[in-house]
């Protein structure tokens, strides 16, 4: 059967970590990489730009608006074109990694961005104004009260683009970067008798990750729980 | 180095050749929405009624797929659906343009369990008093999904379809992948045929925008016309 075809301890680590032996990571090793890029940058910029998009600034609301009404109505692929084949029409010079991390970081930036702002409006008016009447500052309250608040009803929404970011990751192997779907299409052309078996343990990898990752993010969403791991730190 | 703009290659071949691809795209998300709404709407039914063997492989069928790329089970469509599909129904799809096929089949499954959740969160979200006030009438389970809650179902889950649509409208770019001709694939050969990559990339940004905020547009429409009757 194709099993042991596909299966060989060489394709598995192939597929685990790319040629790692010869210096270049790749497969699941590489999603992985990209996947963590993506989320902590997309993480970062999403706060930024929701914490503008819920401010009563026109100018802060007016280019966070844009920014994300035209990456969440654009797909994915487009916008790693434009930061792949584009900026060497300008004599500038792409890396895979590059504009891979840098797409995958706008683009869930602007989902996570409207999370973040339905977020803070979930946040009761009340500790709001006892944090004014304390003497904070507007961003100190924004800050300090209203997105910790804001963080536990945002986890599941979170977890779902979070999940997605890491299933986005399999759209760099269309430029030739050797991911865990290239590795698993390497493969694939060399057997090209086992397409089933391939690309089933391809999708079952990406499973597990996803799998792994929403149970982390169910521990965090226990309030309890979270203060207990991470209050203690 | 700077690049020399020339905004007017869009009306000549490479505009034809983008607006083809706009077709083939709209003809992607005409077929991948039906199909995804006839699977989608019985496993969503199906997840929400329970039951002891379909519940369970309806649930199985939902997070596999929503927690794997769509763009790997197009890769795995199109090099498996010859050993999986009965022969004839390949050759039928090999005439017909396999490519295409495979997209759609892969894509419309994807979808498909996305919008099973919608319609599960829909049901769930009926208030209990409408199943016992349409049984204590007399309606058989049928009659009662007909007329009693599929019609609050499809009120409420109008904004979430709309975004699956949008969500459709994206995905499509990803058959690109196995050479289906669409609005990315087009940008990408102009780029490489002509060097017109900014232009032709910018056109199919701007036809992406447009149909999705069209349709995210019309579907507000509808849902506020669908509302319009229903006290908040």
């Amino acid at each position: 059967m194709g099993w042991a075809q596909v299966l060989t301890v060489d394709n598995v680590i192939r597929l685990l970590v790319g040629d790692l032996r010869r210096g270049e990571p790749g497969g699941l090793l590489l999603t992985l990489g990209m996947s963590v890029v993506g989320i902590i940058g997309g993480t970062v910029v999403g706060v930024v730009v929701g914490v503008m998009r819920a401010s009563t600034s026109r100018w802060l609301l007016v280019p966070s608006f844009l920014y994300v009404q035209l990456l969440r109505n654009i797909p994915l692929l487009v916008v790693i074109f434009w930061l792949y084949f584009i900026p060497p029409h300008f004599g500038i010079e792409t890396s895979k990694f590059f504009s891979v991390s840098m797409a995958l970081i706008v683009f869930t930036g602007a989902y996570i961005a409207e999370i973040v702002r339905s977020g803070i409006r979930s946040v009761a008016p009340g500790t709001v104004e006892a944090a004014q009447s304390l003497g904070l500052k507007p961003l100190q309250v924004r800050l300090w009260i209203v997105l910790p608040q804001a963080f536990f009803a945002m986890i599941p929404a979170l977890t779902g683009r979070y999940i997605t970011t890491v299933k986005n990751t399999a759209l760099a192997y269309l430029i030739g970067f050797s991911e865990v779907t290239e590795i698993g299409r390497e493969i694939n052309a060399r057997l090209m008798t086992a397409p089933i078996e391939v690309y089933t343990t391809v999708l079952i990898m990406y499973f597990g990750v996803n799998r792994c990752l929403s149970a982390l993010m169910r521990t965090l969403e226990d309030r309890d729980r979270f203060r207990r791991v991470f209050i203690r730190l | 180095m700077s690049y020399q703009y020339n905004w007017s290659i869009l009306w000549s071949d490479v505009g034809l050749g983008l607006l083809r691809g706009t077709l083939v795209t709209l003809e992607l998300v005409g077929w991948i929405l039906t199909l995804a709404l006839i699977i989608g709407v019985p496993v969503g039914v199906l997840r929400w009624v329970g039951g002891r063997i379909l519940s369970p492989l309806c649930w199985a069928y939902v997070e596999f797929i929503r927690n794997t790329p769509a763009l790997v089970q197009i890769l795995f469509w199109y090099f498996s659906a010859a050993y999986i599909l009965p022969r004839p129904v390949v050759l039928v799809l090999r005439d017909w343009n396999f490519e295409f096929a495979a997209s759609v089949i892969a894509l419309s499954l994807y979808h498909g369990a996305f919008i099973a959740e919608v319609v599960r969160a829909g049901l769930q979200a009926i208030p209990k008093g409408q199943y016992d006030a349409a049984r204590s009438l007399g309606l058989r389970f049928r009659q009662m999904l007909r007329w009693v809650i599929f019609p609050q179902v499809f009120r409420i889950t109008v904004p979430s379809l709309t975004n699956e649509t949008v969500s459709v409208i994206k995905n499509t770019s990803l058959a690109l992948a196995v050479g289906v001709t669409e609005l990315t694939y087009q940008a990408k050969y102009i780029d490489a045929y002509y060097f017109r990559g900014v232009e032709a990339l910018a056109a199919a940004t701007a036809i992406y925008l447009v149909l999705c905020l069209a349709m995210a547009g019309v579907g507000a429409l509808y849902s506020r016309s669908l509302s319009r009757h229903v006290k908040a």
